[in-house]
């Protein structure tokens, strides 16, 4: 219960910063940026959008598939074995999605968006949770 | 209504009712338990269901707090369904958290009160 209470709050925070940037995208408006000032760079450049959608939105799809399957997990709908399997492949693939657009920001862009290394700092966390719990 | 403090209490109070929710889903009836004798006698629903639907709507102004969209509504309904809560489960060991929530779910609905949607609507008339 622990694992899936984290996870869901990580969760959570990632669905209320991945709103707020579709949000302000949506309105034209700069999100607010509280460390550095190119976040406008990053959210602007051709890599903020991946096959379709912009990245938020992809963000915010993995958010809410994250906090739906440890909903089921918590509730105990079946078949649990594989919602743990698909919960464990999505943070997986978030962690790798993550490091990617670390490095794009870091050695291609060569700016930061505070957003998006919070976005990333939350499915950071989302991998050493399940992680230490995994082994403990 | 755009400030950081805002935004913490609006996610804080957002995941609390979106777990919460969850949690109900997980075991009906148990936080069925809570109510008081007098109020589950007036449902018009099994107390399984009406703790369902409970959770649902606890999930739905979770999310709509979470995503910040309906902000005023969410938050102004959150805060009538914590006084009933208060009222239908009476004083018990986690009354004073519920009271918490309330203040904080009224704070959110008087930050987001929609003052300019009333004086367009009076201009109006």
């Amino acid at each position: 219960m622990t694992l899936e209470a984290i996870l869901f709050t990580l969760a959570c925070i990632g669905i209320s910063e991945t709103s707020y940037l579709i949000e302000k995208r949506k309105k034209g408006e700069k999100p607010v940026c509280f460390v550095g000032e190119r976040c406008d760079e990053v959210l602007g450049s051709k890599y903020s959008k991946v096959i379709l959608f912009h990245n938020d939105v992809w963000g915010l799809l993995f958010y809410i598939a994250v906090a739906v399957l440890t909903a089921f997990l918590v509730i105990g709908v079946e078949p649990l074995i594989w919602w743990e399997r698909l919960m464990r492949v999505s943070v997986a693939s978030g962690v790798l999605f993550s490091l990617i657009l670390i490095y794009l920001q870091w050695k291609v862009i060569k700016a930061w968006c505070f957003w998006c290394v919070l976005s990333a700092i939350t499915v950071f966390g989302m991998g050493i949770i399940l992680i230490i719990f995994t082994i403990l | 209504m755009n400030s950081a403090p805002f935004h913490i209490l609006r996610v804080g109070l957002a995941i609390t009712f979106l777990w919460i929710g969850v949690l109900i889903l997980q075991n009906p009836e148990a936080w069925g338990g809570y109510l008081n004798p007098w109020a589950a006698r007036l449902l018009p629903f099994s107390l399984e269901t009406t703790m369902i639907g409970t959770a649902i709507f606890d999930i739905v102004v979770g999310f709509l707090l979470l995503t910040n969209y309906f902000t005023f509504w969410a938050s102004a309904v959150a805060s009538l369904h914590l006084i009933i809560v208060m009222t239908v489960s009476g004083i018990n060991p986690i009354t004073i958290r519920d009271l918490g929530l309330l203040a904080g779910a009224l704070a959110l609905a008087a930050n987001t009160f929609p003052y300019g949607f009333i004086k367009s609507k009076q201009q109006h008339s």
